[in-house]
């Protein structure tokens, strides 16, 4: 079995009509000034969840997103036929997790962004498992799309999470396991509802990747 | 800061690319032969734009299905049989582009046939079905160091015991969304890029490329030993000035490869900071090694660089004439006298190390070894 303890978590899920204005509003203490303006609903999101999740350049983070810097995408398509280049940079995956760690200048040793969907978490999961790092935040996130969202491309909620994971059990809140079975795929969680069961600390258990997979709490 | 390197040996049981060149042993064979693929195209396809140079399988302006189906059906015709997608054998798709194309072609057009490819996941659920993989499919996308982190994970899963095999798979093709975003960042312009060279301007190119590697926890004749990565953090389109990422990672590595002798493929796009600051990187803790880059005429093949280069690396060495082709493209003078600028020898090597990088300070090397 492999298993990692869960020592700090923060889930940020706003009303379903948040936009990137509104966090700017409601955020902004947590960023530079000079940071905010240019910051993505994504990004803040994500820099307000690993708010006070103390890195180092040892560290991991495992970042989980099925349709990423939405907002920038779209901005960067309405562009042409002279593409912005903010709008590029900051539309390409794991933009918001590069937005918050530059603006602290905070080195990591790895980041694995992860961009799948239907086992999304569960390859995130086990991403997580597998790094060698002391520490490594786990995240994940969308950001509401507009025009996308119309198509059936975007997130149509808002959110994100970062849970700090260790091998130490000490003071652990809660914990992410992974016992190897011959058991064949069951569903997975989607990133949203992942992220709601994380919110309320409700306990998680499926089959997958050759394993039972379970998240407890303590 | 000081970096160690991850030492998760892997076995390459199989091992192909498709640029424009062709596949990997075509590809290694035009490098040898100086060939410049690259040529001076409208960035928008058919929309036109400046010229840029690009390295392309056919037309870049998207199709329905997308353009880059039938290469990657061509390419997937070469990996050896397996339940792919499986807890046992995992496929790892990695991708800084997947479908973007296709989103572009629906600006264009207002087509909404191409949006069932303008996502990751749909064209990953495309690749799924057309190669009959299960769902055992991991995903990452990291810019241009994403077949690195394919790469690693792959070993990684092989290590923790659920996995016996597992087929990494890349892909990236250039589309009007891609050339366009890096036309504005300025560094895909008018001229032909020359890696390493010291010059007035730097220039990137821009290549269609697609590869795959079976890897395996048995002996291979061909392994790759260890990885290095590291993320500066500091910027999202430059590097530290002081060089500290590229040395992170290099010293990483090159800890990994004490007592080897190797050569080094370096990222090498053809823009003037990073080139000189890489190159100065490798020559410091590779006293003496040759460094190249095939980028000056593949172009940049983008996520996918790290595994197509890779591809052509093995090609090389497997090649009747055991030589490693040089940076084509560039002429010199050049950022470091260890750039090779022509073709030498492998054969007073044991391994190579493979490096690449990408935005956000993203730092990437492996170390190849072979018998």
């Amino acid at each position: 079995m492999i298993e990692r303890f869960i020592h700090a978590l923060h889930v940020e899920l706003p009303p379903a009509d948040e936009t990137a204005a509104g966090a700017r509003e409601r955020l902004r203490e947590k960023f530079p000034r000079t940071a905010v303006r240019r910051m993505t609903h994504l990004g803040l999101l994500v820099g307000a969840v690993l708010d006070g999740m103390q890195l180092g350049p040892d560290d991991a983070v495992v970042y989980a997103s099925t349709f990423a810097e939405t907002c920038a995408l779209e901005d960067f398509l309405s562009s042409f036929p002279t593409p912005s280049p903010l709008s590029f940079q900051t539309s390409i995956h794991p933009s918001a997790v590069q937005q918050v760690l530059i603006g602290r200048q905070q080195p990591l040793a790895r980041l694995w962004p992860l961009a799948g969907r239907k086992r999304l978490v569960e390859h995130a999961l086990l991403t997580a498992l597998l790094e060698p790092a002391p520490r490594v935040a786990l995240v994940g996130g969308e950001e509401r799309g507009t025009w996308l969202l119309e198509l059936g491309m975007a997130s149509a909620r808002s959110f994100a999470f970062a849970a700090l994971l260790t091998m130490d059990a000490t003071g652990a809140i809660g914990s992410v396991a992974f016992a190897p079975s011959s058991a064949a795929d069951e569903a997975c969680p989607d990133l949203e509802n992942f992220a709601q069961a994380l919110a309320a600390r409700r306990a998680l258990g499926w089959r997958g990747a050759g394993g039972t997979w379970s998240v407890a709490w303590r | 800061m000081r970096a160690t390197a991850e030492h998760v040996p892997v076995g390459i049981a199989a091992c192909d690319c498709l640029t424009s060149l062709g596949d990997a042993t075509a590809t290694a064979a035009a490098l040898l032969a100086g060939r410049r693929a690259l040529s001076l195209t409208p960035l928008l396809g058919r929309d036109g734009g400046d010229a840029v140079p690009l390295a392309l399988l056919g037309s870049m302006d998207e199709k329905l299905p997308p353009r880059w189906l039938p290469d990657l059906r061509r390419l997937a015709a070469g990996i050896p049989a397996e339940e792919w997608g499986t807890a046992r054998a995992p496929v790892v798709v990695t991708s800084s582009n997947f479908g973007a194309g296709s989103l572009y072609a629906f600006m264009r057009d207002r087509d909404a046939h191409h949006l069932a490819h303008g996502t990751p996941f749909a064209t990953v659920e495309l690749l799924r079905r057309e190669f009959g993989w299960g769902e055992q499919v991991h995903v990452f996308s990291h810019a241009c160091v994403t077949a690195h982190l394919g790469l690693l994970h792959a070993a990684r899963l092989l290590h923790a015991g659920g996995a016996e095999r597992v087929l990494a798979f890349s892909f990236d093709f250039v589309s009007p969304f891609v050339a366009g975003g890096f036309h504005s960042l300025k560094i895909l312009n008018g001229a032909m890029p020359a890696p390493y060279a010291v010059r007035e301007t730097g220039a990137i190119g821009l290549g269609d490329g697609t590869a795959f590697a079976v890897l395996t926890r048995e002996v291979a004749p061909y392994r790759i030993e260890a990885h290095a990565l590291h993320n500066e953090m500091h910027h999202f389109t430059g590097n530290r000035p002081d060089g500290a990422g590229f040395t992170t990672c290099a010293a990483a590595i090159a800890g990994a490869a004490h007592g080897r002798r190797v050569w080094v493929k370096g990222h090498g796009t053809g823009t003037l900071e990073a080139g000189r600051i890489e190159a100065e990187a490798f020559a410091r803790e590779f006293p003496g090694a040759p460094i190249v880059s095939w980028k000056g005429s593949l172009g940049h093949t983008l996520g996918s660089c790290g595994l197509v280069e890779l591809a052509i690396a093995l090609a090389a060495l497997r090649g009747a004439e055991e030589k490693i082709p040089g940076t084509v493209g560039t002429t010199g003078p050049c950022f470091a006298d260890t750039v090779a600028l022509e073709a030498f020898s492998a054969a007073e090597f044991d391994g190579a190390v493979l490096a690449s990088n990408a935005f956000g300070g993203a730092h990437a090397a492996m170390l190849l070894t072979h018998d």
